[in-house]
């Protein structure tokens, strides 16, 4: 990982089209400024994680058409 | 044409039944293509299932979000939603389902809802900004009274 030091509202860019600024710095929170294409989905990496993690349940199950269908056939 | 399928089979399918995920869906980032299939017989229409047309072992249960809550309406950044192109009337709401060992457990991910266009059959997995919406949500309940 690259590691850069930074000041209060100094940057850095990534790539030519987004940059980062350090916005406010109080005690253990950093506040930052993202300037990214429009189209760039910016995610706090907690909730990502949890959509990878849950997307990835979703997927693995093998005998899943048998226990939805018990699952409907058991409510008539 | 014939593709293989997780739970179906070689399924026959229209070229144009494609939908496009330029981003992938999270954490499977490099299968871009899925095509939707129903299976009406057997789950009623309630569930049916993303497909990758690149892998056949990968497939999705998603299911109508309004077939389990009529007042879902996640929100989402427009800017996100600019790659799927001009889509008015087109655009097309899904959930993906997770069914674990218990099936009263089954959830579905309001938290990250898939938005296809079906016009431009484009499509994009996005986190909404509702504070209240989980990525777990039970569905058990809803769904039996759904069948009701």
């Amino acid at each position: 990982m690259l590691a850069l030091s930074r000041k209060l509202n100094e940057s850095v860019v990534i790539g030519g089209d987004i940059e980062i600024t350090i916005l406010e710095i109080k005690g253990d929170q950093v506040k930052v400024g993202i300037t990214a294409p429009r189209n760039q989905q910016i995610y706090r990496k907690e909730i990502y994680e949890q959509i990878l993690k849950e997307n990835r349940q979703a997927a693995e199950k093998q005998d899943q058409p048998q226990k939805i269908e018990k699952l409907l056939h058991h409510q008539k | 044409m014939l593709v293989k399928t997780k739970y179906f089979g070689e399924v026959d399918l229209d070229e144009n039944k494609i939908i496009t995920f330029d981003s992938g869906l999270m954490g499977f980032e490099e299968y871009k293509k899925y095509a939707i299939l129903y299976d009406k017989e057997r789950e009623k229409g309630v569930i049916s299932w993303l497909q990758s047309m690149d892998e056949p072992e990968l497939a999705f249960p998603i299911i109508n979000p309004l077939v389990v809550d009529k007042n879902y309406d996640p929100i989402v950044n427009d800017e996100y939603l600019e790659g799927l192109g001009d889509f008015e009337d087109n655009l097309l709401v899904l959930l993906i389902v997770t069914v674990p060992e218990q099936i009263e457990k089954i959830t579905a991910n309001f938290k990250a809802p898939l938005i296809i266009n079906s016009a431009t059959a484009v499509g994009i997995q996005v986190i909404a900004e509702n504070a209240d919406y989980k990525v777990k949500q039970p569905i058990y309940d809803a769904l039996r009274k759904e069948e009701a």
